[in-house]
């Protein structure tokens, strides 16, 4: 049997977009009907509490950042994302693999230990990779931010001691995996500068060109009508229904 | 990774003595003048609480996410307790390593391999091995021996439906681990121990495969050669 449904991945720098972007592409899917599902890095509920811990106490090291994100990655792929493509939905991974590859490699995790750790989980049928200059991404997340978190800025890495300083050096090296994951042809570059609307014409052009939806089922209307029901109500005042109650 | 330490592993199932063999262990190496430490599974402190807190919720995980975290568990304690000592000439007791999680999901489904390689990097054992004990033996030990209610749904395997009486599940759960602890065990070069022997018995077994790997590091207790 082939391979079901389809994977979507965005991939990017912080600062850079893609979650904007990926979230408009979830609705625009979900407004023709179709089958579709969103999920974001580091959003598994058990694995979270443990990676707070970590983090809080500042015990996680390369080796065990990278195997307790890969868990949270596990769990979500085994609760979510393989079921979805199981049934032949359509999946939008807001940040995959490549975020490891990019975060664990730049605290010199050996690409290797990466890939056979997410070896179980398959190349997307696309995996848009929002461009941004370094700078441009920096100021965006940087600006009007007192302070950067601890491993959000790499200083578990001891580059230096001022976290701004070190939050760009990191950046640099994730940067430099992520254009390596281009030229191999792992990911797709898509230029995301300019106004969130001009990149999500690109994003859809992209999308357009490279995912064939023919062989994905809408969801009939009655399935759609009946998931909003359960989550309505009737107003009992004037309600007029069957039956001879008050 | 060279360094002047030791590690040594003891695996085996639940109620084998593992524990126990590891403490006497432990206290002769340190009567002859070894330090030592001992590490074992769902004791670091990044995740022991959690794994020890939320037993059944990590049973509820699928298979990739638990072998997951118990290396992450494992790498913790390797990462900052292992290999700092063995760098620093310490015999590292491993009570359980890197064998039984994968033998445990293994059983269940899981793709030992690469469980395996979720280990790739973690320092090879100078000596390793596996107590094993019959699958009644082990049954009578905890309901004859401790306490009835100590058999729990997990331990029996419950959760892979092989019966519906938690004692016979037991049974062909422990007979599986059994053979997977033999075979694994075999091509890991490890020395298969029957626990079906005394205490001091076990204990002689263990010290004659431990014994070579810290010949040089041995300080005699009196005049005799320990």
């Amino acid at each position: 049997m082939g391979k079901k449904g389809i994977l979507i991945a965005v991939e990017g720098m912080d600062g850079s977009g893609k979650s904007t972007q990926a979230k408009l592409l979830y609705h625009w899917l979900r407004a023709k009907g179709l089958p579709v599902y969103h999920t974001e890095w580091n959003s598994s509920k058990i694995v979270k509490e443990a990676t707070k811990i970590g983090k809080n106490s500042r015990r996680l090291l390369p080796i065990t950042f990278h195997l307790i994100h890969a868990a949270d990655f596990a769990d979500r792929w085994a609760r979510q994302i393989e079921p979805v493509l199981e049934i032949g939905g359509i999946v939008i991974c807001d940040r995959y693999k490549y975020t490891a590859m990019a975060r664990d490699g730049s605290r010199d995790v050996p690409s290797e230990v990466i890939e056979a750790t997410y070896a179980f989980a398959r190349e997307p049928d696309l995996t848009l990779y929002f461009d941004v200059p370094v700078d441009v991404s920096f100021d965006r997340i940087a600006r009007g931010r007192p302070k950067l978190k601890f491993y959000e800025a790499g200083m578990d890495m001891n580059w230096t001691s001022d976290p701004f300083e070190s939050y760009r050096i990191f950046q640099g090296k994730v940067s430099e995996i992520y254009s390596g994951l281009v030229d191999r042809g792992r990911i797709t570059r898509l230029d995301a500068q300019g106004t969130v609307a001009e990149v999500q014409s690109r994003v859809r052009e992209v999308f357009e060109a490279n995912i064939d939806l023919s062989s994905v089922e809408v969801i009939d209307q009655s399935d759609r009508l009946a998931q909003n029901l359960s989550e309505s109500d009737i107003d009992w005042l004037t309600y007029s229904g069957g039956g001879e109650g008050q | 990774m060279s360094h002047p330490g030791k590690l040594i592993v003891i695996e085996g199932p639940d109620h084998v003595g593992r524990t126990l063999h590891a403490r006497l262990l432990s206290a002769r190496l340190k009567a002859n003048g070894i330090a030592t430490h001992t590490i074992g599974l769902a004791r670091s402190e990044l995740m022991g609480v959690l794994v020890k807190s939320h037993t059944a919720d990590i049973h509820q995980l699928n298979w990739r996410t638990r072998s997951l975290l118990y290396a992450t568990d494992l790498h913790d304690q390797i990462m900052h307790e292992a290999a700092p000592l063995l760098n620093a000439g310490f015999v590292v007791i491993a009570d359980r390593y890197t064998l039984t999680p994968m033998i445990r999901e293994q059983v269940r489904g899981g793709d030992g391999k690469w469980i395996t390689s979720l280990y790739s990097n973690v320092p090879t054992p100078d000596a390793m091995v596996i107590l094993h004990a019959g699958p009644r033996r082990l049954l009578n030990r905890i309901m004859f021996g401790e306490r009835l209610e100590a058999l729990n749904h997990f331990e029996a395997g419950m959760d892979l439906a092989l019966s519906t009486s938690i004692t016979s599940s037991f049974l062909q759960y422990q007979r599986m681990l059994r053979q997977a602890f033999q075979s694994e065990g075999q091509k890991a070069g490890a020395t298969l121990i029957p626990t079906r022997l005394t205490v001091e018995r076990v204990h002689d077994k263990i010290w004659e495969s431990v014994r070579p790997v810290v010949a040089e590091m041995l300080q005699p207790i009196g005049d005799s050669n320990p």
